[in-house]
């Protein structure tokens, strides 16, 4: 009888890292073809998605080793985007229990508040933009790039329900 | 079962607050530091993530260049078919240069004024008119041959019907001067609307096709010699007496630009010569061509030396005096003429005769060549 759900947990869990890579991957691979300045954030989305199936520390691991991977392409601001990962992460995971339940509005919610944060800490933390073209980019471009990131996230918790549903990995 | 979640939480807690003091050591960690670290990291672990990025960066570039390719392609592609027309002008003013040499007098050279009408299709407004000497029923010529004829004119304009239009007529014949009649638009419908046809034929005149129309001088209003289409072949008619034949025109309506007028003394004095005369017709509008084609001309005029060189070696060692009488067809403009006229002179001996003999010994000259050997 035990058999079973712990198959079913370990090909969650699977689905779930896989689903962790793609979001990686797509960072890395698609967000260059899109460009512009307001555009959907894979990585926090998978820092996100992840975050919510794992333990703090653990949440707080992979944040940093994605936080560590942005910083490494954008060294004038090592360490800015480590920072704030790692607290995005460890808190999206200590909050999880807000967003317990399997709802899509509530994960929308969610997505477009921790990249705003994200955007905010890493603008404020790395101190790339001063002066107006700092309030430009927290009370425009960064909702803007927020709200693409959580309508990518609906979308994909929507289409790839078996990747993405929130479980205990 | 809470021992493990307290030790949870402090393992939690304590992996949070590495991560956290890394991230802010690598924060405020120094510059050469935070550069080699970040190489290092990029290349090794971080190289397949690179490589994507590079590679996503790279095919963003060829999608944005791609628009830039088409736009460069296109702007080539629009010059080039502007350089084609400018090449098609440059070939008609040519021509019209030829023509106007070979004409030297007795003309006025003049451009079509775009005009949005009924008859478009059918009549020209040109920038000349009675203030340099453009009168009613002035002829309109081209290179190829005849275009029509000035209908009405005042100081600055004047209109002229095409050979299309339907009150078009002129007097013609055959260029061996066989078999006359009258020339107009045959009115059929589609693309015979664009052809002519030659009426009123004597049925003993048989043409063959190919054969070339040229005006006959007949009426006074076009001079002799003007071509105005070549023979495609005969048509039924009712008329059982006389003969009908289908012209191509020898102007066609695509290739109307600018145009000659001949002024009235001009068309009394006449152009036989210029467009054709009996001994050498077909080479003439080859001649014309030619005339304003200053490589053809170079190139006609070293064949005219060399021909000149080899007849007096000829006539030196005895040869027929006749063969010296081709040579006055032959300008520096016209290497053709020299086979046609041979070929004139093997099949009508006669017609050849009747062309002055004896050349002047001109001197070669650079410029416009002189007008059609008579």
């Amino acid at each position: 009888m035990r058999g079973p759900p712990a198959a079913s947990g370990a090909g969650s869990a699977f689905r779930a890292w896989v689903g962790f890579a793609l979001l990686v991957a797509a960072h890395f691979g698609v967000r260059p073809l899109i460009g512009g300045r307001a555009s959907v954030d894979f990585l926090v989305i998978a820092i996100l998605f992840a975050a919510v199936r794992v333990r703090p520390g653990l949440a707080a691991l992979l944040g940093f080793a994605a936080g560590i991977a942005i910083d490494a392409l954008v060294p004038a601001t090592f360490g800015a985007a480590t920072l704030v990962l790692t607290c995005i992460a460890f808190g999206a995971s200590w909050t999880k229990a807000v967003f317990f339940a399997d709802h899509i509005a509530l994960t929308g919610l969610f997505v477009f508040v921790g990249k705003w944060v994200f955007d905010a800490g890493y603008v404020l933390v790395g101190g790339g933009a001063r002066g107006v073209d700092l309030v430009v980019q927290l009370i425009l471009w960064s909702p803007l790039s927020a709200a693409l990131t959580a309508a990518f996230a609906v979308l994909l918790l929507t289409a790839l329900r078996p990747l993405y549903r929130p479980q205990a990995i | 079962m809470a021992r493990s979640v307290r030790g949870g939480g402090r393992l939690d807690t304590g992996l949070v607050v590495a991560c956290v003091v890394l991230a802010v050591f690598a924060l405020v960690m120094p510059r050469r530091m935070r550069d080699s670290v970040s190489t290092a990291l990029r290349s090794t672990i971080l190289s397949p993530l690179v490589l994507l990025e590079m590679r996503a960066s790279t095919v963003r570039a060829a999608i944005a260049s791609r628009n830039d390719v088409l736009v460069a392609r296109g702007r080539v592609v629009t010059d080039a078919l502007s350089a084609n027309a400018v090449a098609d002008e440059n070939v008609t003013l040519r021509r019209l240069l030829g023509l106007s040499a070979r004409l030297r007098d007795g003309f006025v050279a003049a451009e079509i004024i775009p005009t949005r009408g009924v008859d478009d299709d059918f009549t020209l407004t040109l920038n000349v008119g009675t203030g340099v000497g453009v009168l009613p029923f002035s002829p309109v010529v081209m290179a190829d041959g005849l275009v029509g004829m000035v209908q009405s004119a005042d100081a600055n304009t004047s209109f002229a019907i095409t050979w299309a239009h339907p009150d078009f007529r002129v007097s013609a014949m055959s260029v061996n001067e066989t078999a006359f009649g009258i020339v107009q638009p045959h009115l059929g419908t589609g693309a015979e609307r664009w052809l002519l046809e030659l009426r009123g034929v004597k049925f003993a005149a048989k043409l063959d096709t190919g054969t070339l129309i040229v005006s006959s001088g007949l009426g006074g209003t076009y001079p002799r010699g003007i071509p105005v289409g070549t023979v495609l072949g005969e048509i039924a008619t009712p008329e059982k007496w006389a003969r009908t034949y289908l012209l191509k025109p020898s102007v066609l309506p695509a290739a109307i630009g600018p145009v000659l007028v001949l002024l009235p003394q001009r068309a009394t004095r006449g152009v036989n010569g210029v467009w054709t005369n009996l001994a050498a017709a077909d080479s003439a509008a080859r001649a014309i061509a030619a005339a304003g084609d200053s490589l053809a001309r170079k190139a006609a005029l070293d064949e005219l030396i060399a021909r000149r060189a080899a007849l007096d070696s000829a006539s030196g060692s005895g040869a027929p005096s006749d063969s010296v009488g081709v040579q006055p067809l032959m300008t520096p403009a016209d290497s053709a003429r020299a086979d046609s006229v041979r070929r004139a002179r093997s099949a009508r001996p006669d017609s050849v005769r009747r062309v002055p003999t004896v050349p002047p010994a001109a001197p070669p000259r650079t410029g416009p060549p002189p007008a059609g050997a008579r």
